[in-house]
């Protein structure tokens, strides 16, 4: 069997973010950058299921050089082999336009289940698993809690209100994972060492024959970012913890939400 | 010119132990400390990592990838977490790394595959003895050899895991020179202590070890007939006791940072104050000298050079630095750094008997 899954590299979690000179998204050339962590429980999925059998995990990013430390620990936890679309113009790509170079990757590479997390902990658009899975004609499950492989994949989604629903999607499919699915594993020491001896296969769009994606294919184009400015409307209660509670109670009748 | 970027693989395994310290050592160690004991299930995940395994040449079933350096690095992640749970983690280590540098091929091949199973395997030096003025490098135990074996008799303290090694490397003199030898847990004579009841990292089990006139085979002194250097031994064992120290020291300065800058005394943050900025200033420098004399150590132990000096020193300014450090947290938390719902006071305890494993400051 082979899986396949998509690795987004994001800032860090801890990273100070400031917004570059023209306010078009963040300053990334000096901080730290690692998996987004919807990403790493859909790799844990596809780990879980190599090491429950025979299965041949390919994990796949689309970045600058930086993304190799990214797909070097994938691989060294555990994951077979990595591909690196290495392209300055697909790194300019809109949501439709990674769909669009990931399903050319999946196209080559054919895979019985592709994973990929929920959403990116940068963009928050939860829009290429959806693309890539019609692009690729796949039937797809969001928001998902738990696989159980066999001729199908059956997964259970996360819905509103706690509730949680079960779908059978016959394979090749497509699941995004939802963070807290599994318990996923660290990289281990070993695993590091040894990742260096997996292959990581470059690839730009032209080799992927891609020629509708990067900076001109661009739909959604990001017209600002920006820091909200601090509001001057929180009011700060002080006296006895008695006292607070009281003002409390009262601001709370006045303004009628209860 | 040198530098000191670390590699791209060696940044990997740097954020891969922050994250393990982090989300796996930090939170359990109180507990471990109260309760002098370490969970079953902290070990065998640490035995996931492949801590030692990956330190193994492929032929015995590990990694091959040795490194000095690298190991530092994961010592001062893992010692940021706890330095008795970084301890534990990596407890084979100075006896696996003896026999890789120093073993007969009969000697690696005996014992080294089973470090690279898939369940916890441990085996341990011996090289403190208990009483004062104790050098490892001129132990008191002595070695007599008698027809194709050797006698060992003598007393070891601080034995890791001693309540469940398979094996122990036991430094003791032979004649004129210090030799090594490699002494099974079931050796008749050998007698292993109840676990030591010890002031800090006290979830780490150590145990003294009596070996009254214990027998073992000619064979099993390490490098066979030509015996080999315990200097190169202890060299590795202390500069990992000093990059520990490191990791532990950037523990109590990250802790107090926020801290101080939180903590309101006459009307502003203590951070404010000159005698604390300035203090926390010099733990920050010590620290980084720290660091910085482990990695030379760890260089020269990696290139294969005399790196006794290098690793003498590393160990002697970590340990006299990180109980100053540890005493500077204690002061700057005042009447928080003393009680047990702040980590403070655990990794003063932890500093003074980190500080004192393989002889004391001025050995």
């Amino acid at each position: 069997m082979k899986v396949m899954v998509c690795l987004k590299q994001v800032p860090h979690q801890d990273a100070r973010l400031d917004v570059n000179a023209d306010g078009t998204w963040i300053q990334d050339g000096n901080i730290k950058f690692e998996i987004n962590s919807y990403d790493t429980y859909a790799l844990e999925e596809a780990l879980k299921i190599k090491d429950a059998g025979e299965a041949d995990v390919v994990v796949v990013s689309i970045g600058p050089d930086r993304v190799t430390q990214a797909l070097r620990t994938a691989l060294g936890m555990g994951a077979d082999r990595a591909i690196h679309v290495k392209d300055d113009d697909a790194d300019l790509s809109d949501t439709l336009g990674c769909a669009k170079i990931l399903a050319a990757i999946a196209k080559e590479e054919n895979p019985d289940i592709v994973f990929t997390g929920f959403m990116s902990d940068d963009g928050n658009f939860s829009a290429v698993a959806p693309m890539l899975a019609e692009l690729l004609d796949l039937p797809s499950a969001t928001g998902v809690l738990s696989v159980e492989v066999g001729d199908s994949l059956k997964c259970e989604r996360e819905l509103e209100g706690g509730a949680l629903e079960v779908v059978e999607l016959p394979k090749p499919c497509l699941a995004a994972i939802q963070t807290g699915a599994n318990q996923v594993r660290y990289a281990s020491l070993k695993g590091i060492m040894q990742a260096k001896k997996k292959p990581v296969d470059v690839k730009t769009m032209a080799d992927l024959g891609v020629s509708d994606a990067g900076a001109g294919a661009v739909k959604a184009k990001i017209e600002k970012v920006y820091v909200p400015p601090k509001g001057d409307s929180a009011e700060i209660l002080s006296g006895s913890t008695d006292e607070i509670v009281g003002q409390l109670v009262t601001k709370i009748k006045e303004l009628g939400v209860l | 010119m040198i530098s000191f970027k670390l590699t791209e693989e060696q940044e990997m395994v740097r954020d891969a132990m922050r994250e393990f310290a982090e989300q796996a050592i930090t939170p359990i160690a109180r507990d471990c400390d109260e309760a002098s004991s370490i969970p079953a299930d902290y070990i065998d995940t640490t035995w996931e990592l492949g801590l030692v395994s990956a330190q193994i040449p492929e032929e015995f079933g590990g990694a091959g990838e040795r490194s000095a350096i690298t190991t530092a690095i994961v010592l001062e992640e893992l010692g940021a977490g706890d330095a008795a749970l970084a301890i534990a983690a990596m407890a084979p280590s100075a006896f696996v790394n003896a026999i890789i540098d120093q073993g007969t091929d009969a000697q690696k091949a005996q014992y080294l595959p089973a470090f690279c199973g898939d369940k916890f395997h441990t085996a341990s030096l011996a090289a403190i003895e208990p009483h004062a003025m104790a050098d490892p490098a001129n132990p008191r135990a002595v070695a007599e050899e008698k027809e194709d074996r050797f006698v060992l008799s003598g007393r070891k303290s601080f034995v890791l895991f001693g309540d469940r090694a398979s094996e122990f490397l036991v430094l003791a003199r032979n004649g004129s020179e210090v030799d090594a030898f490699i002494v099974p847990r079931d050796a008749e004579g050998l007698t292993i202590s109840e676990p030591e009841l010890n002031m800090g990292m006290k979830g780490l089990t150590t145990n003294t070890l009596d070996l009254e006139r214990v027998e073992v085979p000619a064979a099993n002194r390490l490098g066979g007939d030509q015996g080999c250097d315990v200097r190169r031994i202890l060299d590795a064992s202390r500069v990992a006791l000093a990059a520990i120290m490191t990791g532990m020291s950037r523990q109590v300065l990250e802790f107090c940072i926020p801290y101080a800058k939180e903590r309101v005394a006459f009307d502003e943050p203590i951070s404010k104050k000159q005698s604390i900025a300035f203090r926390m200033s010099d733990m920050h420098i010590d620290t980084e000298g720290m660091r910085w004399l482990t990695w030379k150590a760890a260089s020269q132990v990696e290139q294969g050079l005399d790196a006794t000096k290098a690793a003498s020193f590393a160990r002697s300014y970590a340990a006299e630095k990180t109980m100053w450090i540890a005493d500077n947290g204690v002061q700057i938390l005042g009447g928080h750094g003393f009680i047990r719902e702040y980590p403070v006071e655990m990794w003063f305890r932890a500093a003074r008997t980190i500080s004192v494993l393989e002889g004391t400051v001025s050995a």
